[in-house]
């Protein structure tokens, strides 16, 4: 027993429950998952007692995704709709950004017009992305303690409207090439939601730490 | 109406935990006592989400204990069945009861 009280366990499973867990039950949770891991380790070994670990962490997160859903539905239905407007509507704000941007600061010269471009592409493509991690920050604030949930949900709902752009392309790749990098951008952009979701996640679990502490 | 609720099948299998583990009644013991008595391997997540659910509807109450180095630091969180959970698995038990009541399920179905 004391030696198993020196082997960790999976990290990133235990971050992942941390992350979808309620703040209240995330200590609790990830103490119970320690205190079996370790009794496992010692009677079973290490490689059983992670395995174990992944099962429970999947499952449990699985568990309180859905009990994120029955608890608090018209919350994330409303932070997911809110993200997904903010995501509509403001669309067009990183081009105009960026086009303003490159109008005051001149990072080229007038003759470079391949430079223009490059600029603009590459900056629209990050302000865009940057954009997509704001709201994600903005839907997680306003789904209080379920964050992760309600970002994941946003996330997938605009990634499976992007496969559904893929599929509805499928087979006119060479007349549709153009579309490509935005639909690439799209998916990227999924992932930054959920990016956004994490961040105000782990700022709040920090503050509570650091409250819990003081 | 919360009062004429009946216990859902996970919910009354975790109260029973409850009821039989009495003050050891955390998580692990929790989810240890349903594997061995049922046979049935659940989740931690499971069993936090309908001990919350519980909680919500005044039927368990909750309180954290110190943190412990075997926890990696973490408390535990210790449950116990409120008098109006323990009312909530009687009424259950009655309507389970009164509905077999003539079935002889085990001489038909065994």
């Amino acid at each position: 027993m004391r030696q198993a009280c020196f082997v960790r366990p999976p990290r990133i499973a235990a971050w992942l429950v941390e992350l979808v867990a309620p703040r209240r039950d995330a200590e609790s949770i990830l103490g119970d998952l320690f205190e079996e891991f370790s009794d496992l380790a010692s009677k079973s070994g290490l490689a059983s007692a992670r395995r174990w670990y992944w099962r429970q962490s999947v499952k449990t997160i699985a568990h309180l995704v859905g009990a994120g859903f029955r608890v608090a539905p018209w919350i994330i239905a409303a932070a997911v709709v809110m993200g997904f407007l903010l995501l509509r509507f403001g669309s067009g704000l990183p081009e105009k950004l960026v086009v303003a941007l490159l109008r005051t600061q001149r990072p080229y010269s007038n003759t470079r017009v391949d430079a223009y471009v490059l600029f603009l592409a590459w900056g629209i493509l990050i302000g865009r992305l940057i954009e997509s991690m704001i709201i994600g920050c903005i839907v997680a604030v306003a789904a209080k303690d379920r964050e992760i949930v309600a970002t994941t949900t946003l996330g997938l709902v605009f990634g499976a409207l992007t496969g559904l752009g893929l599929m509805l392309l499928a087979g006119q790749w060479l007349e549709n090439a153009y579309l490509i990098p935005f639909l690439v951008n799209q998916f990227c952009s999924s992932i930054m939601i959920v990016i956004g979701g994490v961040i105000v996640r782990e700022s709040r679990s920090a503050m509570a730490r650091r409250t819990s502490r003081a | 109406m919360a009062d004429r609720d009946y216990l859902g099948e996970f919910e009354h299998i975790v109260v029973l935990a409850l009821l039989r583990l009495g003050d050891r009644a955390y998580g692990v013991t929790v989810r240890q006592e349903i594997e061995v008595r049922i046979g049935r391997e659940v989740s931690i997540g499971a069993v936090y989400a309908t001990l919350d659910r519980l909680e919500a509807k005044g039927y368990v109450k909750s309180q954290f204990g110190d943190p412990t180095p075997e926890r990696g630091g973490r408390s535990k969180r210790f449950f116990r069945v409120s008098a109006k959970g323990v009312a909530a698995v009687n009424r259950t038990h009655r309507a389970l009861q009164s509905m077999t009541e003539g079935l002889r399920l085990f001489e038909r179905y065994s």
